[in-house]
Protein backbone atom coordinates (compact mmCIF):
# COMPACT_ATOMS: atom_id res chain seq x y z
CA UNK A 1 0.00 0.00 0.00
CA UNK A 2 2.84 2.47 0.82
CA UNK A 3 4.50 1.85 -2.25
CA UNK A 4 0.94 1.95 -3.94
CA UNK A 5 1.65 5.84 -3.52
CA UNK A 6 5.01 6.14 -4.72
CA UNK A 7 3.61 4.23 -8.40
CA UNK A 8 0.49 6.51 -8.15
CA UNK A 9 2.59 9.57 -8.08
CA UNK A 10 4.78 8.07 -10.99
CA UNK A 11 1.69 7.14 -12.78
CA UNK A 12 0.63 10.61 -12.86
CA UNK A 13 3.50 12.36 -13.82
CA UNK A 14 3.33 10.07 -16.66
CA UNK A 15 -0.14 11.19 -17.62
CA UNK A 16 0.84 14.78 -17.34
CA UNK A 17 3.96 14.99 -19.48
CA UNK A 18 2.30 12.22 -21.80
CA UNK A 19 -1.67 14.97 -21.77
CA UNK A 20 1.63 17.77 -22.68
CA UNK A 21 3.11 15.69 -25.41
CA UNK A 22 -0.78 15.65 -26.55
CA UNK A 23 -1.18 19.33 -26.36
CA UNK A 24 1.98 19.98 -27.99
CA UNK A 25 1.27 17.06 -31.14
CA UNK A 26 -2.00 19.17 -31.39
CA UNK A 27 -0.65 22.57 -31.86
CA UNK A 28 2.01 21.19 -34.49
CA UNK A 29 -1.28 19.24 -36.36
CA UNK A 30 -3.26 22.42 -36.55
CA UNK A 31 -0.20 24.87 -37.05
CA UNK A 32 -1.26 28.87 -37.70
CA UNK A 33 -0.36 28.64 -41.33
CA UNK A 34 2.20 25.75 -40.88
CA UNK A 35 4.56 24.41 -43.66
CA UNK A 36 3.50 22.42 -46.25
CA UNK A 37 4.13 18.87 -46.16
CA UNK A 38 3.29 17.11 -49.37
CA UNK A 39 3.53 13.57 -48.29
CA UNK A 40 1.20 13.99 -45.17
CA UNK A 41 -1.74 16.23 -47.13
CA UNK A 42 -1.37 13.55 -49.88
CA UNK A 43 -3.08 11.20 -47.43
CA UNK A 44 -5.14 13.25 -45.34
CA UNK A 45 -6.59 14.30 -48.93
CA UNK A 46 -7.07 10.60 -49.78
CA UNK A 47 -8.27 10.11 -46.14
CA UNK A 48 -10.95 12.56 -46.70
CA UNK A 49 -12.61 10.31 -49.42
CA UNK A 50 -12.00 7.27 -47.45
CA UNK A 51 -14.06 8.94 -44.86
CA UNK A 52 -16.73 9.75 -46.92
CA UNK A 53 -17.24 6.96 -48.73
CA UNK A 54 -16.76 4.48 -44.94
CA UNK A 55 -19.66 6.90 -43.75
CA UNK A 56 -21.68 6.56 -47.03
CA UNK A 57 -21.48 3.02 -46.71
CA UNK A 58 -22.57 2.95 -42.90
CA UNK A 59 -25.18 4.67 -43.66
CA UNK A 60 -26.82 2.76 -46.59
CA UNK A 61 -26.07 -0.82 -45.69
CA UNK A 62 -27.43 0.07 -41.76
CA UNK A 63 -30.74 1.12 -43.68
CA UNK A 64 -30.69 4.64 -42.55
CA UNK A 65 -31.45 5.91 -45.51
CA UNK A 66 -34.35 5.13 -48.20
CA UNK A 67 -31.69 3.46 -51.25
CA UNK A 68 -34.07 5.59 -53.50
CA UNK A 69 -32.86 8.44 -52.15
CA UNK A 70 -29.44 7.20 -51.18
CA UNK A 71 -28.38 4.45 -52.87
CA UNK A 72 -25.05 2.16 -51.83
CA UNK A 73 -21.90 2.76 -52.97
CA UNK A 74 -21.83 -0.29 -54.04
CA UNK A 75 -25.01 -0.63 -55.94
CA UNK A 76 -23.38 2.59 -57.61
CA UNK A 77 -20.00 0.66 -58.66
CA UNK A 78 -22.71 -1.60 -60.04
CA UNK A 79 -24.82 0.75 -62.26
CA UNK A 80 -21.05 2.49 -63.19
CA UNK A 81 -20.57 -1.66 -64.84
CA UNK A 82 -23.87 -1.61 -66.35
CA UNK A 83 -23.47 1.63 -68.10
CA UNK A 84 -20.49 0.71 -69.73
CA UNK A 85 -21.62 -2.79 -70.38
CA UNK A 86 -25.18 -1.89 -71.61
CA UNK A 87 -25.38 1.67 -72.23
CA UNK A 88 -21.87 2.12 -74.40
CA UNK A 89 -20.81 4.56 -71.50
CA UNK A 90 -17.63 5.19 -72.86
CA UNK A 91 -18.63 7.02 -76.00
CA UNK A 92 -20.95 9.15 -73.96
CA UNK A 93 -17.75 9.81 -71.63
CA UNK A 94 -15.88 10.21 -74.65
CA UNK A 95 -18.46 12.75 -76.15
CA UNK A 96 -18.30 15.07 -73.04
CA UNK A 97 -14.51 15.28 -73.32
CA UNK A 98 -15.05 16.13 -76.98
CA UNK A 99 -17.65 18.88 -76.59
CA UNK A 100 -15.78 20.09 -73.45
CA UNK A 101 -12.55 20.73 -75.20
CA UNK A 102 -13.83 21.57 -78.64
CA UNK A 103 -15.68 24.61 -76.72
CA UNK A 104 -12.58 25.52 -74.20
CA UNK A 105 -9.75 25.53 -76.77
CA UNK A 106 -11.88 27.52 -79.35
CA UNK A 107 -12.28 29.82 -76.37
CA UNK A 108 -8.92 30.07 -75.45
CA UNK A 109 -7.58 30.04 -78.86
CA UNK A 110 -9.56 33.38 -79.12
CA UNK A 111 -9.53 34.72 -75.53
CA UNK A 112 -5.91 34.90 -75.21
CA UNK A 113 -4.85 37.09 -77.91
CA UNK A 114 -7.81 39.26 -77.38
CA UNK A 115 -6.95 39.48 -73.38
CA UNK A 116 -3.86 40.45 -74.28
CA UNK A 117 -4.92 43.09 -76.52
CA UNK A 118 -7.25 44.31 -74.22
CA UNK A 119 -4.55 44.44 -71.87
CA UNK A 120 -1.87 46.16 -74.35
CA UNK A 121 -3.89 48.57 -75.60
CA UNK A 122 -6.47 51.40 -74.32
CA UNK A 123 -8.45 51.25 -77.20
CA UNK A 124 -9.25 47.59 -77.49
CA UNK A 125 -9.65 47.33 -74.05
CA UNK A 126 -12.14 50.21 -73.84
CA UNK A 127 -14.24 48.74 -76.75
CA UNK A 128 -14.04 44.52 -75.78
CA UNK A 129 -14.53 45.37 -71.98
CA UNK A 130 -18.00 46.44 -71.67
CA UNK A 131 -19.12 44.16 -73.76
CA UNK A 132 -17.30 41.70 -72.35
CA UNK A 133 -18.57 42.66 -69.35
CA UNK A 134 -22.17 42.64 -70.35
CA UNK A 135 -22.45 39.05 -71.96
CA UNK A 136 -20.46 37.79 -68.66
CA UNK A 137 -23.35 38.19 -66.37
CA UNK A 138 -26.05 36.64 -68.94
CA UNK A 139 -26.66 33.18 -66.78
CA UNK A 140 -25.70 30.70 -69.50
CA UNK A 141 -29.03 28.68 -68.81
CA UNK A 142 -30.83 31.87 -70.19
CA UNK A 143 -28.66 31.50 -73.68
CA UNK A 144 -29.99 27.45 -74.31
CA UNK A 145 -33.37 29.09 -76.53
CA UNK A 146 -31.18 30.93 -78.79
CA UNK A 147 -28.48 28.51 -78.93
CA UNK A 148 -31.37 26.33 -79.96
CA UNK A 149 -32.85 28.48 -82.48
CA UNK A 150 -29.97 29.99 -83.92
CA UNK A 151 -27.78 26.39 -84.18
CA UNK A 152 -30.79 23.68 -83.85
CA UNK A 153 -29.90 20.33 -81.88
CA UNK A 154 -26.77 19.27 -83.23
CA UNK A 155 -23.53 19.50 -81.85
CA UNK A 156 -22.75 23.01 -82.76
CA UNK A 157 -25.36 24.49 -80.50
CA UNK A 158 -24.22 22.29 -77.23
CA UNK A 159 -20.43 23.61 -78.10
CA UNK A 160 -21.70 27.50 -78.96
CA UNK A 161 -23.15 27.02 -75.20
CA UNK A 162 -20.06 25.80 -73.77
CA UNK A 163 -17.98 28.63 -75.64
CA UNK A 164 -19.86 31.19 -74.71
CA UNK A 165 -19.90 29.95 -70.97
CA UNK A 166 -16.40 30.22 -71.01
CA UNK A 167 -14.94 33.05 -73.85
CA UNK A 168 -16.46 35.85 -72.14
CA UNK A 169 -15.07 34.32 -68.66
CA UNK A 170 -11.83 33.47 -70.13
CA UNK A 171 -10.97 36.82 -71.77
CA UNK A 172 -11.62 38.98 -69.20
CA UNK A 173 -8.80 36.72 -66.22
CA UNK A 174 -6.17 36.57 -69.18
CA UNK A 175 -6.62 40.18 -69.40
CA UNK A 176 -5.89 40.86 -65.76
CA UNK A 177 -3.43 38.07 -65.80
CA UNK A 178 -1.72 40.36 -68.81
CA UNK A 179 -2.14 43.94 -66.64
CA UNK A 180 -0.95 42.44 -63.16
CA UNK A 181 2.60 41.87 -65.14
CA UNK A 182 5.06 43.95 -63.63
CA UNK A 183 5.44 47.35 -65.70
CA UNK A 184 8.94 46.78 -65.17
CA UNK A 185 9.44 43.86 -67.04
CA UNK A 186 7.45 45.71 -70.04
CA UNK A 187 9.98 48.81 -69.78
CA UNK A 188 12.77 46.52 -69.77
CA UNK A 189 11.90 44.94 -72.69
CA UNK A 190 11.26 48.22 -74.26
CA UNK A 191 14.92 49.79 -73.80
CA UNK A 192 15.92 46.46 -74.90
CA UNK A 193 14.97 47.52 -78.21
CA UNK A 194 11.65 44.66 -78.27
CA UNK A 195 8.95 46.61 -80.69
CA UNK A 196 4.93 45.89 -79.54
CA UNK A 197 5.03 42.31 -81.47
CA UNK A 198 8.27 41.29 -79.38
CA UNK A 199 7.27 42.38 -76.28
CA UNK A 200 4.28 40.52 -75.94
CA UNK A 201 5.88 37.52 -77.78
CA UNK A 202 9.17 37.59 -75.74
CA UNK A 203 8.16 39.36 -72.32
CA UNK A 204 4.23 39.95 -71.41
CA UNK A 205 3.46 35.89 -72.25
CA UNK A 206 6.46 34.72 -70.51
CA UNK A 207 5.93 36.70 -67.54
CA UNK A 208 1.76 36.19 -67.32
CA UNK A 209 1.64 32.91 -67.99
CA UNK A 210 1.93 30.77 -65.39
CA UNK A 211 -1.15 32.76 -64.00
CA UNK A 212 -2.47 32.21 -67.20
CA UNK A 213 -2.16 28.17 -66.64
CA UNK A 214 -4.16 29.37 -63.23
CA UNK A 215 -6.78 31.16 -64.94
CA UNK A 216 -7.23 28.09 -67.86
CA UNK A 217 -7.27 25.76 -64.84
CA UNK A 218 -10.18 27.55 -63.16
CA UNK A 219 -12.51 27.85 -66.25
CA UNK A 220 -11.91 24.54 -67.94
CA UNK A 221 -14.37 23.40 -64.74
CA UNK A 222 -16.25 26.42 -65.27
CA UNK A 223 -17.01 24.40 -68.62
CA UNK A 224 -18.17 21.38 -67.09
CA UNK A 225 -20.84 22.77 -65.47
CA UNK A 226 -22.60 24.77 -68.56
CA UNK A 227 -21.58 21.15 -70.49
CA UNK A 228 -24.38 19.20 -67.68
CA UNK A 229 -26.67 22.30 -68.26
CA UNK A 230 -26.09 21.72 -72.62
CA UNK A 231 -26.58 18.15 -72.62
CA UNK A 232 -29.56 18.05 -70.20
CA UNK A 233 -31.84 20.23 -71.60
CA UNK A 234 -31.01 18.95 -75.81
CA UNK A 235 -29.01 15.72 -76.06
CA UNK A 236 -28.90 11.88 -76.91
CA UNK A 237 -25.67 11.09 -76.22
CA UNK A 238 -23.22 12.68 -72.94
CA UNK A 239 -22.77 11.77 -69.71
CA UNK A 240 -25.40 14.82 -68.70
CA UNK A 241 -27.90 12.92 -71.25
CA UNK A 242 -27.12 9.76 -68.88
CA UNK A 243 -27.79 11.16 -65.93
CA UNK A 244 -30.74 12.89 -66.87
CA UNK A 245 -32.68 9.75 -68.32
CA UNK A 246 -31.49 7.77 -65.46
CA UNK A 247 -33.52 10.34 -63.13
CA UNK A 248 -36.60 10.07 -65.47
CA UNK A 249 -36.91 6.21 -64.57
CA UNK A 250 -35.71 6.91 -61.27
CA UNK A 251 -32.52 4.80 -61.04
CA UNK A 252 -30.40 6.69 -58.40
CA UNK A 253 -27.68 4.58 -58.40
CA UNK A 254 -27.11 5.37 -62.30
CA UNK A 255 -27.81 9.39 -61.24
CA UNK A 256 -24.67 8.89 -58.57
CA UNK A 257 -23.16 7.15 -60.96
CA UNK A 258 -22.74 9.91 -63.59
CA UNK A 259 -21.94 12.42 -60.77
CA UNK A 260 -19.08 10.60 -59.86
CA UNK A 261 -17.96 10.25 -63.40
CA UNK A 262 -17.91 14.06 -63.77
CA UNK A 263 -16.47 14.55 -60.35
CA UNK A 264 -13.85 11.44 -61.50
CA UNK A 265 -12.47 13.66 -64.87
CA UNK A 266 -12.56 16.91 -63.05
CA UNK A 267 -9.88 15.62 -60.22
CA UNK A 268 -8.01 14.13 -62.62
CA UNK A 269 -8.18 16.90 -65.20
CA UNK A 270 -6.90 19.43 -62.11
CA UNK A 271 -4.53 17.35 -60.95
CA UNK A 272 -2.99 16.75 -64.52
CA UNK A 273 -2.20 20.73 -65.08
CA UNK A 274 -1.40 21.53 -61.66
CA UNK A 275 1.11 18.95 -62.11
CA UNK A 276 2.28 20.37 -65.72
CA UNK A 277 2.18 23.84 -64.20
CA UNK A 278 4.49 22.52 -61.42
CA UNK A 279 6.50 21.16 -64.46
CA UNK A 280 6.55 23.60 -66.77
CA UNK A 281 7.26 26.72 -64.40
CA UNK A 282 9.84 25.01 -62.16
CA UNK A 283 11.55 28.57 -61.98
CA UNK A 284 8.94 30.08 -59.80
CA UNK A 285 9.97 27.21 -56.70
CA UNK B 1 40.14 64.35 -67.27
CA UNK B 2 40.85 65.39 -70.35
CA UNK B 3 38.39 68.02 -71.01
CA UNK B 4 38.12 66.94 -75.12
CA UNK B 5 37.30 63.69 -73.99
CA UNK B 6 33.85 64.67 -73.07
CA UNK B 7 31.06 66.25 -75.78
CA UNK B 8 29.43 68.55 -73.03
CA UNK B 9 25.94 68.55 -75.08
CA UNK B 10 25.50 64.30 -75.12
CA UNK B 11 22.27 64.64 -73.72
CA UNK B 12 20.66 67.90 -73.25
CA UNK B 13 17.22 68.91 -71.16
CA UNK B 14 15.76 71.86 -72.73
CA UNK B 15 13.54 73.53 -70.27
CA UNK B 16 12.13 70.37 -69.32
CA UNK B 17 8.59 70.39 -67.50
CA UNK B 18 6.45 67.76 -66.77
CA UNK B 19 3.00 67.82 -64.85
CA UNK B 20 0.85 65.00 -63.99
CA UNK B 21 -3.09 65.05 -64.46
CA UNK B 22 -5.41 67.86 -65.47
CA UNK B 23 -6.87 70.92 -64.45
CA UNK B 24 -7.13 71.04 -60.88
CA UNK B 25 -6.15 67.67 -59.92
CA UNK B 26 -3.12 67.91 -62.04
CA UNK B 27 1.03 68.07 -60.13
CA UNK B 28 3.47 69.68 -61.24
CA UNK B 29 6.43 67.42 -61.01
CA UNK B 30 9.63 69.16 -62.83
CA UNK B 31 9.85 72.49 -63.22
CA UNK B 32 11.39 74.27 -66.09
CA UNK B 33 14.69 72.19 -66.05
CA UNK B 34 18.16 72.68 -67.89
CA UNK B 35 20.86 70.17 -67.70
CA UNK B 36 23.70 68.90 -70.11
CA UNK B 37 25.32 65.88 -69.70
CA UNK B 38 28.72 65.04 -70.92
CA UNK B 39 29.71 61.09 -72.70
CA UNK B 40 31.08 58.99 -69.95
CA UNK B 41 30.30 61.35 -67.39
CA UNK B 42 29.12 59.63 -64.47
CA UNK B 43 25.77 61.62 -63.22
CA UNK B 44 24.13 61.07 -59.75
CA UNK B 45 20.62 62.90 -58.92
CA UNK B 46 19.76 62.90 -55.35
CA UNK B 47 16.69 64.35 -53.73
CA UNK B 48 14.02 64.36 -51.58
CA UNK B 49 11.90 61.33 -51.64
CA UNK B 50 9.22 62.08 -54.20
CA UNK B 51 10.97 65.33 -55.90
CA UNK B 52 10.81 63.74 -59.28
CA UNK B 53 13.97 62.83 -59.49
CA UNK B 54 13.32 59.31 -61.10
CA UNK B 55 10.90 61.24 -63.50
CA UNK B 56 13.88 63.54 -64.83
CA UNK B 57 15.45 59.87 -65.66
CA UNK B 58 12.57 58.43 -66.95
CA UNK B 59 11.73 61.31 -69.20
CA UNK B 60 15.78 60.76 -70.14
CA UNK B 61 15.08 57.03 -71.06
CA UNK B 62 11.61 57.77 -73.32
CA UNK B 63 9.91 56.08 -70.50
CA UNK B 64 7.79 59.19 -69.63
CA UNK B 65 7.22 62.28 -72.19
CA UNK B 66 7.98 65.60 -70.48
CA UNK B 67 4.75 68.21 -70.53
CA UNK B 68 7.19 70.92 -72.30
CA UNK B 69 10.41 71.15 -73.48
CA UNK B 70 13.27 69.23 -75.45
CA UNK B 71 15.23 66.50 -74.57
CA UNK B 72 18.46 65.47 -76.79
CA UNK B 73 20.53 62.38 -76.73
CA UNK B 74 23.68 62.10 -79.01
CA UNK B 75 21.78 65.21 -81.06
CA UNK B 76 18.93 63.49 -81.63
CA UNK B 77 15.58 64.62 -80.23
CA UNK B 78 13.78 61.58 -77.65
CA UNK B 79 11.00 60.14 -78.54
CA UNK B 80 10.08 57.01 -76.96
CA UNK B 81 12.46 54.12 -75.24
CA UNK B 82 15.21 52.66 -77.42
CA UNK B 83 18.24 50.26 -77.20
CA UNK B 84 20.15 53.29 -77.01
CA UNK B 85 19.04 53.98 -73.48
CA UNK B 86 19.36 51.12 -70.79
CA UNK B 87 17.37 50.62 -68.04
CA UNK B 88 18.39 49.03 -64.47
CA UNK B 89 15.27 49.05 -61.78
CA UNK B 90 15.08 48.42 -58.49
CA UNK B 91 13.06 45.62 -58.48
CA UNK B 92 12.00 42.90 -61.37
CA UNK B 93 15.38 44.24 -62.78
CA UNK B 94 15.59 40.54 -64.57
CA UNK B 95 13.27 37.74 -65.96
CA UNK B 96 12.56 34.77 -63.53
CA UNK B 97 11.40 32.61 -66.67
CA UNK B 98 15.25 32.87 -68.07
CA UNK B 99 18.33 31.46 -66.89
CA UNK B 100 20.84 34.28 -66.04
CA UNK B 101 22.79 33.52 -68.67
CA UNK B 102 19.45 33.91 -71.07
CA UNK B 103 18.23 37.08 -69.41
CA UNK B 104 22.23 38.77 -70.40
CA UNK B 105 21.58 37.26 -73.85
CA UNK B 106 18.05 38.62 -73.89
CA UNK B 107 20.34 42.35 -74.00
CA UNK B 108 21.38 41.15 -77.46
CA UNK B 109 17.69 39.21 -78.74
CA UNK B 110 16.74 43.00 -80.73
CA UNK B 111 20.51 43.95 -81.80
CA UNK B 112 21.21 43.65 -85.84
CA UNK B 113 24.47 45.47 -85.56
CA UNK B 114 26.20 41.67 -84.43
CA UNK B 115 25.89 38.53 -85.97
CA UNK B 116 25.20 35.51 -83.65
CA UNK B 117 28.69 34.63 -82.76
CA UNK B 118 29.76 37.61 -81.77
CA UNK B 119 26.82 37.99 -79.69
CA UNK B 120 27.46 34.69 -78.06
CA UNK B 121 30.95 36.22 -77.31
CA UNK B 122 29.18 39.68 -76.08
CA UNK B 123 27.05 37.96 -73.59
CA UNK B 124 29.54 35.35 -71.97
CA UNK B 125 32.13 38.67 -71.81
CA UNK B 126 29.27 40.55 -69.70
CA UNK B 127 28.36 37.45 -67.33
CA UNK B 128 32.23 37.40 -66.83
CA UNK B 129 32.63 40.78 -65.98
CA UNK B 130 29.78 41.23 -63.28
CA UNK B 131 31.30 37.57 -62.02
CA UNK B 132 28.14 35.47 -62.61
CA UNK B 133 29.99 32.85 -65.16
CA UNK B 134 29.59 30.27 -62.61
CA UNK B 135 25.70 30.77 -62.51
CA UNK B 136 25.43 31.03 -65.94
CA UNK B 137 22.46 28.09 -65.61
CA UNK B 138 20.66 29.18 -62.95
CA UNK B 139 17.14 30.50 -62.75
CA UNK B 140 17.10 33.97 -61.02
CA UNK B 141 15.11 32.82 -58.08
CA UNK B 142 18.14 30.84 -56.79
CA UNK B 143 20.45 33.35 -56.77
CA UNK B 144 20.75 36.54 -54.43
CA UNK B 145 19.09 40.17 -54.97
CA UNK B 146 22.47 41.27 -55.58
CA UNK B 147 23.47 38.42 -57.97
CA UNK B 148 20.22 39.59 -59.38
CA UNK B 149 21.33 43.60 -60.27
CA UNK B 150 23.88 42.04 -61.35
CA UNK B 151 22.02 40.03 -64.14
CA UNK B 152 20.31 43.20 -65.18
CA UNK B 153 23.47 45.28 -65.45
CA UNK B 154 25.22 42.59 -67.66
CA UNK B 155 22.31 42.06 -69.68
CA UNK B 156 21.48 46.49 -69.98
CA UNK B 157 25.43 46.65 -70.97
CA UNK B 158 24.86 43.46 -73.54
CA UNK B 159 22.63 45.68 -75.22
CA UNK B 160 25.10 48.55 -76.00
CA UNK B 161 23.18 51.40 -75.01
CA UNK B 162 24.51 54.91 -75.11
CA UNK B 163 23.68 55.91 -71.76
CA UNK B 164 22.69 53.98 -68.98
CA UNK B 165 19.95 54.80 -66.65
CA UNK B 166 19.90 52.85 -62.97
CA UNK B 167 16.74 53.63 -60.95
CA UNK B 168 17.96 52.94 -57.37
CA UNK B 169 19.45 49.70 -58.60
CA UNK B 170 20.99 48.84 -54.83
CA UNK B 171 17.98 50.71 -52.86
CA UNK B 172 16.74 47.10 -51.84
CA UNK B 173 20.20 45.57 -50.88
CA UNK B 174 21.63 45.07 -47.49
CA UNK B 175 24.50 47.08 -46.74
CA UNK B 176 27.59 44.95 -47.63
CA UNK B 177 26.14 43.73 -51.11
CA UNK B 178 25.94 47.22 -52.03
CA UNK B 179 29.13 48.25 -51.01
CA UNK B 180 30.39 45.29 -53.39
CA UNK B 181 28.22 46.30 -56.01
CA UNK B 182 29.13 49.41 -55.86
CA UNK B 183 32.62 48.98 -56.00
CA UNK B 184 31.77 46.53 -59.13
CA UNK B 185 30.40 49.33 -60.88
CA UNK B 186 33.15 51.90 -60.34
CA UNK B 187 35.47 48.73 -61.71
CA UNK B 188 32.68 48.79 -65.03
CA UNK B 189 32.68 52.33 -65.25
CA UNK B 190 36.34 52.40 -65.73
CA UNK B 191 36.16 49.90 -68.44
CA UNK B 192 33.12 50.38 -70.35
CA UNK B 193 33.36 54.30 -70.37
CA UNK B 194 29.69 54.66 -70.36
CA UNK B 195 27.81 57.62 -69.73
CA UNK B 196 25.55 56.85 -66.63
CA UNK B 197 22.31 58.60 -64.77
CA UNK B 198 21.89 57.55 -61.26
CA UNK B 199 19.24 57.93 -59.42
CA UNK B 200 19.59 57.55 -55.28
CA UNK B 201 18.58 58.75 -51.97
CA UNK B 202 21.68 57.61 -50.42
CA UNK B 203 24.27 60.49 -49.99
CA UNK B 204 27.63 58.06 -49.77
CA UNK B 205 26.73 56.25 -52.80
CA UNK B 206 26.39 59.45 -54.56
CA UNK B 207 29.87 60.80 -53.58
CA UNK B 208 31.15 57.63 -53.88
CA UNK B 209 30.24 56.65 -57.57
CA UNK B 210 29.58 60.31 -59.36
CA UNK B 211 31.37 62.40 -61.32
CA UNK B 212 28.81 65.09 -60.61
CA UNK B 213 25.96 65.17 -58.39
CA UNK B 214 22.76 67.19 -59.40
CA UNK B 215 21.17 67.85 -56.14
CA UNK B 216 16.94 68.77 -57.08
CA UNK B 217 14.33 70.55 -54.98
CA UNK B 218 11.42 69.00 -53.49
CA UNK B 219 8.93 68.88 -55.82
CA UNK B 220 8.20 70.55 -58.28
CA UNK B 221 11.84 69.50 -59.16
CA UNK B 222 14.12 71.85 -59.74
CA UNK B 223 18.36 71.86 -59.44
CA UNK B 224 19.55 73.20 -56.05
CA UNK B 225 23.10 72.86 -56.80
CA UNK B 226 25.27 70.46 -59.13
CA UNK B 227 28.35 69.37 -57.86
CA UNK B 228 31.75 68.77 -59.84
CA UNK B 229 32.88 65.55 -57.52
CA UNK B 230 35.27 64.61 -60.39
CA UNK B 231 36.87 68.28 -59.31
CA UNK B 232 37.65 67.17 -55.96
CA UNK B 233 38.07 63.57 -55.94
CA UNK B 234 39.99 60.94 -58.26
CA UNK B 235 38.21 59.15 -60.96
CA UNK B 236 39.78 56.13 -59.67
CA UNK B 237 38.71 55.48 -56.28
CA UNK B 238 37.53 52.49 -54.47
CA UNK B 239 35.96 52.48 -51.17
CA UNK B 240 38.98 53.90 -49.15
CA UNK B 241 37.85 56.85 -50.93
CA UNK B 242 35.15 57.38 -48.13
CA UNK B 243 37.96 57.92 -45.41
CA UNK B 244 38.89 61.08 -47.13
CA UNK B 245 38.29 64.46 -45.90
CA UNK B 246 37.22 65.44 -49.43
CA UNK B 247 34.77 62.73 -49.71
CA UNK B 248 33.17 63.70 -46.19
CA UNK B 249 32.99 66.95 -47.26
CA UNK B 250 30.81 66.34 -50.22
CA UNK B 251 28.70 64.33 -48.41
CA UNK B 252 27.86 67.24 -45.84
CA UNK B 253 27.59 69.69 -48.35
CA UNK B 254 24.80 67.24 -49.95
CA UNK B 255 23.37 65.98 -46.52
CA UNK B 256 23.17 69.53 -45.50
CA UNK B 257 21.67 70.49 -48.77
CA UNK B 258 18.83 67.79 -48.04
CA UNK B 259 18.19 68.25 -44.57
CA UNK B 260 16.94 72.09 -45.16
CA UNK B 261 14.76 70.84 -48.88
CA UNK B 262 13.37 68.19 -45.96
CA UNK B 263 12.40 70.99 -43.44
CA UNK B 264 10.89 73.23 -46.07
CA UNK B 265 9.22 70.29 -47.03
CA UNK B 266 7.76 69.69 -43.76
CA UNK B 267 7.27 73.08 -42.53
CA UNK B 268 5.28 73.79 -46.05
CA UNK B 269 2.99 70.77 -44.93
CA UNK B 270 2.58 72.12 -40.94
CA UNK B 271 1.24 75.49 -42.53
CA UNK B 272 -1.51 73.36 -44.65
CA UNK B 273 -2.69 71.58 -41.68
CA UNK B 274 -3.10 73.93 -39.77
Amino acid sequence: MRGGGAVRTGQRRLASTSSRERRSLGRELFEFRGPARPGRDLWVGIGAFVFIVVLWLLVTELGLVHPQFLPSPLAVLRALRNLFVTADYLSDIGISVWRVWAAFATAALIAIPLGILMSSYRLVGAFAEPVVDFVRYLPVPALVPLTLIWLGIGESSKIALLWIGTFFQLVLLVADDARRVPREFIETGRTLGANDFSLMKDVLIRAMMPNMVDSLRITLGWCWTYLLIAEIVASNSGIGYELWTARRYGKTPEVFAGILTIGVIGLVSDQVIRALHRRAFRYLT
Amino acid sequence: MNASVYEPGFITLENITKTFGEGEDSIRVVEPLMLRIAKGEFVVFVGPSGCGKTTVMRMIGGLEKPTGGRITLAGQPITGPSREKGMVFQSYSSFPWLTVLNNVRFGLKYRRDIGPAEKERVARHYLRLVGLEPFADFFVNRISGGMRQRVAIARTLAADPLVLLMDEPFGALDALTRERLQVQLLEIGRTERKTVVFVTHDVDEAVLLADRIVVFSARPARVLRDINVAAELPRERGLEITEDPRFRRLRQEVLELLRIEEDRVVEAQMAKVS
